[in-house]
């Protein structure tokens, strides 16, 4: 009678070892939310199927397509080993070895941690496979040979998980990985140079998009007019306080990352948006 | 007789000054008169997004009353727009006067999609009202990542 509670508690760990070997399906559909992969890895329409890819992302060296990366075998990632994927997150690499364009946001999520990349990995195994073919990018003459991306990132990356700064508070170093890592907010709000890399001195001080759309400076020099619960109305509703709109790309990540952030994340994210040193917006 | 005479006189005198005073308002009054429109719109969708994510309790009357008012003012604003008003100092990127298609096009589907919201507000289901409102607000916001600059 008493061997049941422990035979309970000896499963209960094995549980949990396997759960830690495995990572966790459940927080890693948190993770993904943080790093908002459904944005590019789904189609607009509106019946799409989530993460079987699609959405075109129009860059100045054309049009990628986020690939379908459902478990399907053919047409998703569904041969990958668990070391595919940390090489594609971490290194920019295919399986079969080539590089990656940047438009997949590697230089960020490189610096996501060992366990956050072993849960997310659970979460992509346990989504239904899409038999959706990936669309392949549309490139400029120029820029469609993936050798040319060797000096690139060897010019412009750095691989290796997020380091904490040992000066700042928890709450800082959490908020500057939910920012850096899973978020990416860089690769929109950060000017890129003319070999499409981020300028590291502007890092977060806004950027243009395209014709007409810009992304925001998100430095205290913008976001001072804003106090901490203003803020996180924002990055909840995708409203501005007095009820403006903010404009559909941000939207769009309102609603599928920052809204669906835990609290103390948003503060987190927040109390590190306000210690950043403050930059004038880019000249127009 | 007479006084119906007197009346269609009255209305034409009446139209003729409307008409004058269109043809009249300074660009810079007509940018004004857009601003006041869309700081209204804010005004009573932001009560509206706040229910339908949850964070104010749901109230059907404010919503009905709500949803009256933004169908009237979203026909409003576009007359504004005009191409003399390009020159103005105001948010409205080139592209409104450049692309009027598109810009047409946008304005329209928020048209429709308040229309939309002004009639399920009247059928009294919330989940219908709740998802309409989320359409709005991507309605607003695709209009506004191509034709409005941010300051």
């Amino acid at each position: 009678m008493r061997r049941g509670p422990a035979l309970a508690g000896l499963f209960f760990l094995l549980g949990c070892t396997l759960a830690f070997a495995q990572g966790d399906a459940k927080r890693g559909e948190y993770l993904s939310k943080a790093g908002g992969c459904v944005g590019c890895h789904t189609d607009t329409r509106k019946d799409a199927e989530p993460y079987a890819g699609g959405r075109a992302l129009k860059t100045p060296f054309g049009s990628f397509y986020g690939p379908n990366i459902t478990p399907h075998p053919q047409a998703g990632i569904g041969r990958w080993t668990y070391n595919d994927f940390v090489r594609a997150m971490r290194e920019g690499r295919r399986p079969d070895g080539e590089n990656y364009f940047p438009a997949f946001p590697y230089p960020s999520f490189t610096r996501i941690s060992d366990a956050d990349l072993r849960d997310l990995w659970a979460y992509l195994r346990s989504l239904k496979p899409s038999a959706r073919s990936s669309r392949p990018h549309e490139l400029g003459i120029l820029y469609r040979w993936r050798v040319s991306l060797y000096p690139w990132k060897w010019l412009f990356f750095d691989s290796g998980p997020f380091r904490p700064e040992p000066g700042k508070s928890a709450a800082v170093n959490r908020g500057a990985y939910l920012v850096q890592a899973l978020g990416h907010c860089g690769e929109c709000h950060t000017p890129r140079n003319l070999l499409g890399a981020p300028k590291k001195d502007r890092y977060l001080a806004g950027a243009k998009l395209g014709e007409s759309t810009n992304a925001a400076n998100l430095t205290p020099t913008k976001l001072k007019k804003y106090g901490d619960g203003e803020l996180k109305d924002i990055l909840t509703s995708g409203l501005y306080p007095d009820g403006d709109v903010m404009g559909e790309t941000m939207g769009e990540v309102v609603r599928n990352t920052t809204s669906q952030l835990a609290p103390q994340d948003l503060d987190a994210l927040i109390a590190y948006l306000r210690s950043l040193r403050p930059l004038p917006d880019e000249p127009k | 007789m007479r006084k119906s005479g007197v009346t269609v006189v009255v209305a034409l005198s009446l139209g003729a000054v409307a008409g004058a005073a269109l043809a009249q308002a300074k660009p810079e009054q007509l940018v004004r008169q857009r601003q006041a429109v869309m700081i209204l719109q804010g005004k009573y969708f932001g009560p509206l997004a706040g229910m339908a994510q949850g964070k104010a309790p749901y109230n059907a009357d404010i919503v009905r009353r709500n949803a009256a008012f933004l169908d009237n003012l979203s026909r409003m604003p576009w007359d504004a727009f005009d191409p003399a008003t390009k020159d103005v100092k105001s948010n409205a990127l080139p592209a409104v006067f450049e692309q009027q298609d598109k810009f047409k096009e946008a304005a329209s589907r928020l048209e429709n999609e308040l229309h939309k919201l002004y009639e399920v507000s009247r059928s009294g289901d919330e989940n219908a009202v709740k998802t309409q409102i989320g359409a709005v607000g991507k309605a607003c916001g695709a209009c506004h990542e191509n034709f409005r600059q941010k300051q």
